[in-house]
């Protein structure tokens, strides 16, 4: 398996995926489903973590068929131009809907602003991602290229080519992504101790996890701050993000996504009290918790040592 | 006071932090590094948002018991921290970055010290909510950590030597 082929396997996600995801919710408003809704917000936060990975390998998937005959260059940066856009409106989308999700248990139920932001951003995201599609097909379908669309790739520098423009002209720009990015990996890990420590037995006394769910925001916040700078990272400077350690984190951020959802869905984690011990499910996807985002840090970190960056 | 510097710098464990291609050198004691600060950060963010008011059903109590987690952080900065110095100690130790750094995290400690004080020791902590120095207190704890990560990020860009950006 190649990178155009996982590339190609993971774009299902944020087409197929997403609208039936935006169909659940449609029918899930229409109904007053509560249950539903919960559903679809599930669908559209673990559909955002999997386009981390789908974006990011469209990258190794340019380095590896760009030279090829029949590949289109222009059509590569207009279908790279569409799904950065598209990604950036789903990512929102994800947030959101983590959001909502949090206040359905947090408040036991979702307030309508919250639910008409994820409406509204979840058809632009749907829109924007059924124009990156298209365009990505034709990068290998001469069949279906139209020519006007090829015409309309060859104006101006795109969205990421400007920005990597910016980057490497202002040198404050990379070290001060950095800092935020410390920052906010710091904030995650607050939230991943204290929440998962607990689970494992620190203060167990006097700490129940309904008291620590108030806190799982900053840890979102954090995670958030980390996704926009890492993705002013990977537009800045995209030759750098190829290879598997990369992808790896990516994959690993995906499972940070999924574990955060154990602890946010499941009765399992919501019925220790203070002074309860958690059961041992919830122990191991605690101390899970723990590892997934210390290697996340290891794949960044050892990127210029194992990886190819800088 | 150079010719020192230049004699740990030139010592044989600096040189093989600085230059052996092991992950368990330089790529290892910075990353212990990072994860220290994640710990350390962490754990003071927790404290500090909580007395501001975020998460009122944590108990403040019940946060001290964290603190030890918190200082197993410290120390493997404070070693993974003097490696990193000793490996680019007559670049670091010109550049004042890296002091105001460690003015930063000394007065990032001597905070701690005072919310212990003020916060963990106070008999009615939990029954009453924060009082406005406690708050100030967590202010200046954010302020100070905040500052500390930027001029350690800084150090990698500002004056010369082993490091990775």
């Amino acid at each position: 398996m190649n990178a155009p082929h996982i590339h190609l396997l993971l774009n299902h996600f944020p087409t197929v995926g997403f609208s039936i995801g935006l169909g659940l919710f449609v029918v899930a408003i229409l109904g007053k489903k509560e249950v539903l809704k919960q559903a679809s917000l599930v669908i559209f936060f673990m559909i955002a973590a999997l386009s981390i990975t789908t974006y990011v390998s469209g990258n190794d998937a340019q380095a590896e068929i760009k030279d090829q005959p029949g590949v289109s260059a222009p059509l590569i940066d207009a279908h790279e131009s569409a799904a950065l856009v598209a990604f950036i409106f789903m990512q929102a989308t994800g947030f959101f809907s983590w959001i909502a999700l949090w206040l359905q248990r947090r408040v036991s139920r979702v307030a309508n602003w919250n639910l008409a932001v994820v409406l509204a951003l979840s058809i632009v995201t749907f829109a924007l991602m059924a124009r990156a599609a298209n365009i990505g097909g034709e990068i290998r379908h001469a069949e279906i290229q139209s020519a006007q669309e090829t015409a309309e790739t060859s104006t101006g520098p795109t969205l990421a080519k400007s920005w990597a423009l910016f980057v490497q002209s202002n040198s404050w720009v990379w070290p001060t992504c950095e800092t935020v990015h410390f920052i906010g990996l710091s904030m995650l890990f607050a939230v991943v101790l204290v929440v998962d420590l607990r689970m494992l037995g620190i203060g167990k006394r006097t700490l129940s996890f309904e008291a620590l769910y108030q806190l799982l925001p900053l840890g979102m916040l954090g995670f958030t701050l980390n996704l926009i700078t890492g993705i002013m990272f990977f537009v800045a400077t995209p030759q750098q993000y190829t290879g598997f350690l990369f992808f790896l984190k990516m994959m690993l951020v995906v499972l940070g996504a999924v574990n955060v959802l154990y602890f946010m869905l499941l009765d399992d984690p919501w019925k220790v009290g203070e002074g309860d011990d958690a059961s041992i499910t919830t122990k191991l996807v605690a101390a899970s918790a723990i590892v997934i985002w210390i290697a996340v840090l290891f794949c960044g970190h050892m990127l210029p040592f194992l990886g190819n960056s800088f | 006071m150079m010719d020192l510097l230049l004699k740990i710098q030139e010592s044989g464990f600096s040189q093989w932090v600085r230059e052996s291609d092991s992950l368990f050198a330089f790529a290892g004691v910075l990353l212990l590094h990072t994860i220290g600060m994640g710990f350390v950060v962490g754990i003071n963010a927790c404290i500090n948002v909580r007395i501001l008011g975020f998460a009122p059903a944590v108990r403040l109590s019940a946060l001290e018991k964290f603190l030890p987690v918190l200082w197993i952080g410290f120390w493997v900065n404070a070693v993974t921290g003097v490696i990193l110095l000793a490996v680019d100690a007559t670049q670091k130790f010109v550049n004042p970055v890296f002091y105001v750094k460690m003015v930063f995290i000394a007065a990032a400690i001597v905070n701690l010290r005072m919310v212990k004080n003020h916060v963990f020791r106070d008999p009615l902590i939990d029954k009453v909510p924060p009082s406005m120095k406690a708050k100030i207190l967590a202010l200046t704890s954010i302020v100070c950590w905040l500052g500390a990560i930027t001029s350690g990020r800084l150090l990698a860009y500002i004056g010369g030597g082993a490091t990775v950006k």
